[in-house]
């Protein structure tokens, strides 16, 4: 469904650097997230194996980060705010992974979710750079790389919670789809509220703007004094 | 009285715990949660403080926060009021911050703990710097200098202290410099200009300056001019820091130095374009040290002490801090293992102890070690899990084991006790290594931290031969305990100690003392014994971008995936074994 606005991200050279650097930001911050399940599984096959998995996530981060960077280097633009972030879905930059006190059924559903549904947008993404065959390859190990996360977080999902497996990788979708709800009502309550913020700036502040600046200009430059009793009151807030 | 002190909501969350006049603990939630300079409420570190002295929230005679947030929430809204109506896009943005908690914070401290608003109390931002610096050092009286980016609207501060003979103690900051004119808000912006991280990389643009010249030192100076009662002023014109939180500089500081650096381009000191980037880092350093030379050396006149207390995230440029030490006229400089706002949080619980509830003064146990301990049984069982060669050896042959791996180039990380508090790993979290080659800065550059090759690394040195090595002036030895000064290496030293002396012959040496850290002290000892000189290079326990480890996992775990031959955690000796494990690992696991 998202394919037209894949191509449009894509088939543009600032927007695949901007894209490739955001990955390489979602995968490290990733490969951090599966490293502290590392740090606090109980399990040893578990902790292993994840330790293995955030290597891979560090290492795709690389991998995108030399790549944006090497693109980058070939033009001349700057890149400023508008698209540092990620605009679309992408590993796993959707979903606030809590690892501390999470179970090990539970992280292992979600990351297998996460891993099968970045597995696919990868796919998509290598169809899109057939004409950057450095970029493409970087995609295609990371894709043999996904195959294996996706593998052994089922397998192990499976080992660990044998009798409610699949119902916890249902549990992770749907608790992936609440994510992105919150998500996009967070994001339309900002909105909401810098314009809010927005018409009050405007309507509002104009006459204490004056009185600010005015006041401003009266202010000397260099030292001030620290009044004594500011000092010795420990309820104020001012 | 049971007071426990926090710093949260900007950069570098807190807390710590002080017991009847003394540290009992104290640790950066960033240790916990595992997130670089954590900025959320420490939660995880209040819990761990409070567990580790077996008090309940209940127990707790105060709670003090670092800073005064409806001053601050007013220094941001005149600010955007100032700056109407360029400021109309970071407005929503600063009111959204600021309304969404950091004005609650008293209720947000009383909700999260469940002890009454009443006990929770304020310092002021800049008093809570004063406070770790001046009362946590071994001096009787001392001026006091604080410099950071803001707190509420001071940016730096000047004062003096005094621990009275009767047990009570005074602490006076006597005037401030306001925002904008900030000189910690200068060296970030050239920071962000340079294409770092503000609040976290200023260390790199302070290492970046030694490969430079600085030939942009009239160019910085038009942003920066002095007043005529000795401080200093920003000119406003040169920075956007004011107005938007998109860009800290303006259109006129590009036409002054040039193109700024993208973030993701590469520094190569081979072109001239990295030369200028150097060129204009040493420039901003060599201004920022003047300033405050000028304003120490004032102070020094003023207040006719001889012992200086510096505080505030700029008490980290360990340049300044020893031109400070060389040139202002003090004869000793102390600054503390957390001069930032992680160590507010305990020079909020200090100030409020000393000052607010007038208790009798206390010497502070002069080390960095308040975290977590470190537990060895835990490192054993999971590196004997993983097949890893696993040995627990008494403390003597340790030493010795550990000393020859050193000795034959290999590269260990080293956990003792508890953790330091602060940002520099001063032997209880340190990876350490033999400091004779370049081909080991290299290599620790490459395959272990993964960061920029122009990096520098740090040597800790027993305090009796430090002077042998290196160039320490009187107050050296004191600057250098925690690593807060850098000073040149002697030049006969300068090839066999190449891996810690930096491009300009300079390094920034640890002191070490045998009573603060007895194991790496009696490590350097046996080190010594086998190549001659007592000196390892002693870098933080972390790869880029993540925390100084904490536990024994996160040591481990660092361990297994980076160039690392070696981990210890007393009583455990761990040797890598091949990572030819993984594969099979994946294949069985797939």
């Amino acid at each position: 469904m998202l394919r037209p606005i894949h191509r449009w991200v894509w088939g543009d050279a600032d927007r695949r650097i901007r894209k490739l650097l955001a990955f390489a930001e979602v995968e490290s911050n990733g490969g951090r997230d599966i490293l502290r399940a590392a740090e606090v599984t109980p399990d040893p096959l578990l902790r292993r194996l994840y330790l293995a998995h955030a290597i891979d996530e560090l290492h795709h981060g690389d991998l995108f980060r030399e790549r944006g960077a090497a693109l980058l280097r070939t033009r001349s633009m700057r890149l400023h705010g508008l698209f540092n972030g990620s605009p679309l879905p992408g590993g796993h930059g959707l979903d606030d992974l809590q690892i501390d006190g999470e179970p090990d059924h539970r992280l292992l559903a979600f990351l297998h979710v996460a891993e099968k549904a970045a597995a696919g947008r990868f796919t998509i993404y290598r169809q899109l750079v057939d004409d950057d065959p450095q970029t493409r390859a970087i995609f295609e190990e990371i894709l043999r790389d996904e195959v294996f996360h996706m593998n052994y977080t089922y397998t192990q999902l499976s080992r660990v919670s044998p009798q409610s497996y699949r119902r916890e990788v249902w549990r992770a979708r749907a608790s992936r789809l609440w994510k992105r709800y919150l998500r996009v009502a967070v994001a339309i309550a900002n909105l909401l509220g810098a314009i809010v913020l927005t018409i009050i700036y405007f309507v509002l502040l104009p006459p204490f703007a004056w009185f600010a600046r005015r006041a401003e200009r009266r202010e000397s430059l260099g030292w001030h004094p620290i009044a004594r009793d500011r000092r010795e009151s420990g309820a104020s807030q001012y | 009285m049971k007071i426990l002190g926090i710093s949260a909501h900007y950069h570098d969350s807190a807390a710590a715990l002080v017991v009847d006049g003394a540290p009992a603990c104290a640790v950066q939630e960033e240790r916990l949660s595992r997130h670089k300079n954590d900025a959320g409420f420490p939660i995880g570190a209040i819990e761990w403080c409070l567990d580790q002295a077996g008090l309940a929230p209940a127990d707790l005679d105060a709670v003090v926060f670092y800073e005064r947030s409806m001053l601050k929430f007013d220094r941001i809204l005149t600010c955007a009021l100032r700056a109407f109506p360029r400021s109309w896009r970071s407005f929503p943005q600063a009111m959204k911050n600021s309304l969404g908690d950091k004005v609650w914070v008293r209720g947000i401290i009383s909700s999260y703990l469940g002890v009454p608003r009443r006990k929770i109390l304020c310092t002021d931002h800049h008093a809570a710097h004063a406070a770790a610096s001046f009362l946590a050092a071994p001096t009787r009286r001392a001026a006091i200098l604080t410099a950071d980016g803001v707190g509420e609207w001071a940016t730096l501060t000047v004062g003096h202290g005094e621990r009275r003979p009767d047990g009570t103690t005074n602490l006076t900051l006597l005037r401030e410099i306001r925002y904008p004119h900030s000189l910690g808000l200068l060296y970030s912006t050239f920071t962000a200009y340079l294409g770092f991280k503000v609040n976290e990389d200023e260390y790199k643009v302070m290492g970046l300056a030694a490969y430079g010249r600085p030939t942009m030192v009239d160019r910085v100076r038009t942003l920066v001019r002095g007043t005529p009662d000795g401080a200093f002023a920003l000119a406003p014109e040169f920075f956007e820091y004011q107005t938007t939180a998109a860009r800290s500089y303006s259109s006129r500081f590009i036409d002054l130095f040039g193109a700024p650096r993208h973030p993701h381009e590469p520094i190569d000191l081979e072109t001239d374009e990295g030369r200028r980037f150097a060129d204009c880092a040493a420039s901003v350093q060599q201004v920022l040290e003047d300033r405050l030379v000028d304003i120490a050396r004032a102070l020094h006149q003023e207040s006719g002490l001889s012992d200086l207390c510096l505080g505030g995230g700029v008490a980290l440029n360990c340049l300044a801090n020893a031109r400070i030490l060389a040139e202002s006229g003090f004869a000793r400089v102390f600054v503390p293992p957390a001069p930032g706002d992680a160590g507010c949080a305990l020079g909020a619980a200090l100030y409020a102890d000393r000052v607010y509830f007038h208790n009798p003064d206390r010497d502070v146990p002069d080390h960095p070690f308040w975290g977590p301990p470190v537990d060895a049984r835990e490192l054993a069982r999971a590196a004997r899990e993983d097949g890893q060669a696993v040995e627990e050896l008494d403390d003597a042959t340790l030493i010795e084991r550990a000393a020859d791996e050193l000795a034959a180039g290999r590269i260990v990380g080293w956990m003792d006790g508890a953790c330091e508090f602060g940002p520099r790993a001063l032997g209880h979290r340190s990876i350490l290594a033999a400091p004779h080659a370049r081909e080991m800065r290299d290599r620790l550059n490459r395959d272990v931290k993964y960061r920029e090759e122009f990096r520098p690394f740090a040597p800790v040195v027993p305090i009796d031969v430090a002077d042998r090595y290196f160039d320490l002036p009187p107050g050296g030895p004191r600057l250098a305990r925690f690593m807060s000064g850098v000073f040149p290496v002697r030049p006969e030293w300068r090839d066999r100690l190449a891996a810690i002396t930096h491009v300009d012959g300079s390094a920034r040496a640890q002191v070490l003392e045998r009573e603060m850290a007895p194991r790496l002290y009696a490590l350097l000892e046996a080190f010594g014994r086998r190549g001659g000189i007592p000196i390892l290079l002693n870098t933080s326990f972390n790869t880029a971008g993540e925390p100084i480890v904490c536990r024994a996992l996160e040591g481990y775990s660092t361990f297994r995936r980076c160039g690392l031959d070696a981990l210890v955690a007393a009583p455990v000796f761990v040797t890598k074994r091949g990572s030819s494990r993984m594969k099979p690992l994946k294949e069985e696991a797939a």
